[in-house]
């Protein structure tokens, strides 16, 4: 605005062009983000929003709209033994998947972390997985875990089940691993290369000073690069906390999901709130949909309460592991120095031997070292 | 899962939505016009699960112009689903005609203004199978096939542990002419006694036909409400039969339907199966390459009918007239005919009952035995006792919810009474209104 007194009035074209191009700054950001906020706010926000006044109502899904019943939509899921059941499920399948995918992936990630050759060949390959619809990979576990599919006839070759039937389908918590086994599958090699861009990102540096002081491999991995991916870390469980708790397709397709089935087991082994919620409100006969829009407000509290203590959880785990690297480093910097001031002062050798811990000797992985260097300046 | 789960939430979201405009925009209901040259729509769309015979879809076109598009379904669930769902939500994502199961028949015509009304055709069907396909006396549905039942088993298992070679012989095996659900599963512990798999794939169909026979399984036919399900003593008594021949092994606890069933019979783990005429073909297709499969012109308490279907027109639809001459054309005796060859479902239409193209077929996979007129013998012994019991709103809810305590059973995962217990438990956290 205050170039516009110093502008003479015959220069106004000019001034136009300004005003354009200043508009041009200041909305055109807001133009180019807006497809999605545009959308968010119909199909996300909207219905968000709506579902509070479909939670308080008496809904159906041919009458629509009824009476206004207050929280008594709320009251009655909270009173459901199969919705507390559900929620159970949900949780342990989520760990059953959800646990041993961190690990895998993590593993995964330090093997495609290291001088691979065709190193994109193997990262593009352990995203393949991904590709596989979630329901494909249902209806393909499903088979393999069924009574004549690729595991059970052999476990009962091997003696190790007995009974002809398959035991995935009966057992609650068998069922909740083979169900977790799909999860596994489908996101580790996706999380693998999400924690892979991080370890890129750690600077070699620090491999190469800890390689000095005498680590290895596995130390490196949990001093160095652990604690260095520490923010990763956090996003990766919170998505998957959010992205594991809300399971359906999985288990909706874990027995075939035909008819009589796709509703989690005929005692509700393998049923999860949102398999729950959706036959509640959309399945063969209830009929709920006020009742199901109470259970999507329950479970997202229960998602957000549970997202922030993993946050927290993650958080913790992490640091603490950074502080006990720095503690070690501390020491070892003291017992450094010690040996140091040992060495100055006297000869005698019994105190020199004493002060300095045998890990402070030459590093045992030096051509290891040598290859690191080499990735790092390739890179 | 992620992404996926998302965007099932959206989806659901979006339906609920709909679900709000739908309430703004009120019932459609169709205009009755006549079908005439001036409202001819260039093709029309049919929503069923089961295969067609292409020469009935062709020669209509050929008769009238119309091409007609099957949107075809892998089973009846999800036919059900899209059907439902469309319903919810004026009309959309719905065909011209409609397949709509027995099993969810009244699900579906909880209002009947959905539903164009349907011109009569005197003496087509059986009068039970017009009256099933009516409500409050207006025909809405038109009937394809009836679902007669039988026990197709193989004769050769049962001739290795010596109880039965034939048709015959296996008949007086579950009980001759006085043959009863209990004989029946007597002769399925005998079985099970000295074989090395199963006698039936599930109990839950056998179940299912014996609920159906009940005037009134689960509802009060004055109030349409349910009955108290722990004080109903007729189904504590079935369910008890039933579970305790379960926790006997007679059965793999595997049905129709379950991914495995198909896996089953290659694998020779049953040797019968409670089937109506429609599962004949599902089972050859299913059991291909295994020999000694036949049906059985036996069965238990004089007989019974589960499913059958009806072609029905939402009256949403934007061609109504010309669908209902669809419908019609669907539903006539040749056309019946047609479909016995295709699928093996048995008609519904008298004059295709009786018709020499029915019963004088042979059925090569049950070793050319005339199923036809087995299916056919079995209906009109049955009667219209197949007919079943009254159904009320919740008689498909209560009867999965008792059939689950079957299957829980059959899994191994619950004894006979814990299953009932469980059974009653979930029933009263639903929390109904009962009739005395």
């Amino acid at each position: 605005m205050s170039t516009r007194s110093a502008v003479p009035p015959d220069a106004r074209r000019v001034g136009w062009g300004q005003r354009f191009s200043r508009w041009d700054i200041k909305v055109s950001p807001y133009l180019y983000v807006s497809p999605f906020f545009l959308l968010f706010a119909v199909f996300g926000a909207f219905p968000l929003l709506f579902n509070v006044v479909v939670a308080v109502h008496d809904w159906h899904r041919r009458a629509g709209m009824g009476d206004f019943v207050g929280l008594d939509n709320f009251t009655w899921v909270l009173r459901q033994p199969l919705f507390w059941r559900s929620l159970e499920n949900t949780f342990s399948i989520f760990l059953w998947g959800a646990v041993p995918q961190l690990v895998l992936a993590l593993l995964i990630a330090a093997v495609l972390d290291q001088n691979l050759r065709v190193r994109t060949f193997w990262r593009m390959s352990v995203l393949v997985p991904f590709v596989v619809m979630p329901v494909a990979t249902a209806m393909i576990f499903g088979q393999v875990f069924g009574q004549f599919g690729l595991l059970v006839p052999n476990l009962q070759e091997l003696g190790l089940l007995t009974g002809s039937d398959s035991p995935f389908f009966s057992d609650r918590l068998l069922s909740h691993m083979a169900i977790g086994s799909m999860v596994v599958f489908r996101w580790t090699g996706y999380n693998a290369l999400i924690f892979l861009a991080a370890m890129q990102a750690v600077p070699r540096e620090l491999y190469e000073a800890s390689t000095v002081d005498g680590a290895g491999r596995l130390r490196q991995f949990f001093s160095v690069t652990l604690p260095s991916i520490r923010p990763t870390m956090i996003f990766v469980t919170l998505t998957m906390t959010i992205g594991g708790l809300q399971i359906f397709d999985e288990v909706r397709l874990y027995d075939g999901g035909g008819t009589g089935g796709g509703k989690g087991g005929a005692d509700n082994q393998w049923t999860t709130v949102v398999l729950y919620l959706y036959e509640l409100g959309f399945g063969d006969w209830q009929d709920r949909l006020g009742q199901a829009a109470a259970v999507g407000w329950i479970f997202a509290v229960i998602i957000a309460v549970f997202s922030l203590v993993n946050f927290l959880l993650t958080r913790s785990i992490s640091s603490s592991r950074s502080r006990g690297a720095r503690v070690t480093r501390a020491q070892h910097r003291a017992a450094v120095a010690r040996a140091r001031a040992v060495a100055a002062a006297s000869t005698r050798p019994e105190a020199a031997a004493a002060a300095a811990p045998g890990r402070d000797g030459p590093p045992p992985d030096a051509p290891v070292h040598d290859a690191d260097v080499q990735e790092g300046a390739s890179r | 899962m992620r992404i996926t789960a998302k965007s099932a939430g959206a989806v659901a979201f979006a339906a609920v939505s709909a679900l709000a405009l739908a309430a703004c925009g009120g019932g459609g209901g169709g205009a009755s016009e006549e079908a005439g040259e001036d409202n001819k729509p260039d093709k029309l769309t049919v929503a069923a699960w089961m295969d067609f015979p292409q020469a009935l879809l062709d020669s209509f076109e050929e008769e009238t112009g119309i091409e007609v598009v099957v949107n075809r379904f892998p089973d009846g669930a999800s036919a059900q689903t899209v059907l439902r769902n469309g319903l919810s939500s004026d009309g959309a994502g719905l065909s011209d005609v409609h397949l709509v199961e027995l099993d969810w028949w009244t699900e579906m015509m909880a209002v009947p203004e959905d539903w164009a009304e349907l011109p009569e055709v005197p003496d087509r069907w059986v009068d039970w199978k017009v009256a099933q396909g009516s409500v409050d006396g207006t025909i809405t549905g038109y009937g394809t096939d009836i679902g007669p039942l039988a026990i197709a088993f193989n004769q050769d298992m049962l001739a290795g542990t010596g109880l039965a070679t034939d048709p015959e012989s296996f008949g007086e095996l579950i009980g001759g002419d006085d043959a009863t659900w209990q004989t029946f599963l007597d002769a399925g512990r005998e079985y099970v006694a000295t074989s090395d798999n199963y006698f039936v794939d599930s109990l839950t169909n056998a179940f299912q036909a014996a609920i159906n026979l009940l005037p009134a399984a689960f509802e009060d036919p004055e109030s349409g409400l349910p009955y108290d399900l722990a004080e109903n003593t007729e189904v504590k008594d079935l369910f008890a039969m039933f579970a305790d021949a379960a926790e006997d092994d007679v059965s793999a606890g595997i049905a129709i339907g379950h991914a495995d069933w198909g896996a089953g019979f290659q694998n020779r783990q049953w040797a019968s199966v409670v089937t109506p005429a429609w599962m004949t073909g599902i089972i050859a297709e299913n059991a291909d390459g295994v020999d000694g499969w036949r049906i059985a012109s036996t069965f238990p308490e004089g007989g019974g009918n589960w499913g059958g279907s009806f072609f029905a027109v939402p009256s949403t639809g934007p061609n109504t007239a010309w669908a209902i001459e669809l419908a019609d054309y669907l539903t006539t005796p040749d056309a019946a005919i047609d479909w016995f060859d295709e699928t093996g479902q048995f008609p519904s239409q008298l004059e295709a009952m009786s018709a020499p193209e029915i019963a004088e077929t042979e059925n090569p996979f049950f070793g050319d035995q005339r199923v036809g007129q087995i299916y056919g013998d079995l209906a009109a012994a049955a009667g219209d006792a197949a007919a079943g019991g009254y159904r009320g709103e919740n008689f498909a809810g209560i009867q999965t919810l008792v059939t689950d305590g079957i299957r829980l059973v059959e899994s191994d995962s619950a004894t006979a009474q814990q299953a009932w217990e469980s059974v009653v438990a979930d029933f009263d956290a639903l929390g109904f209104e009962t009739a005395d």
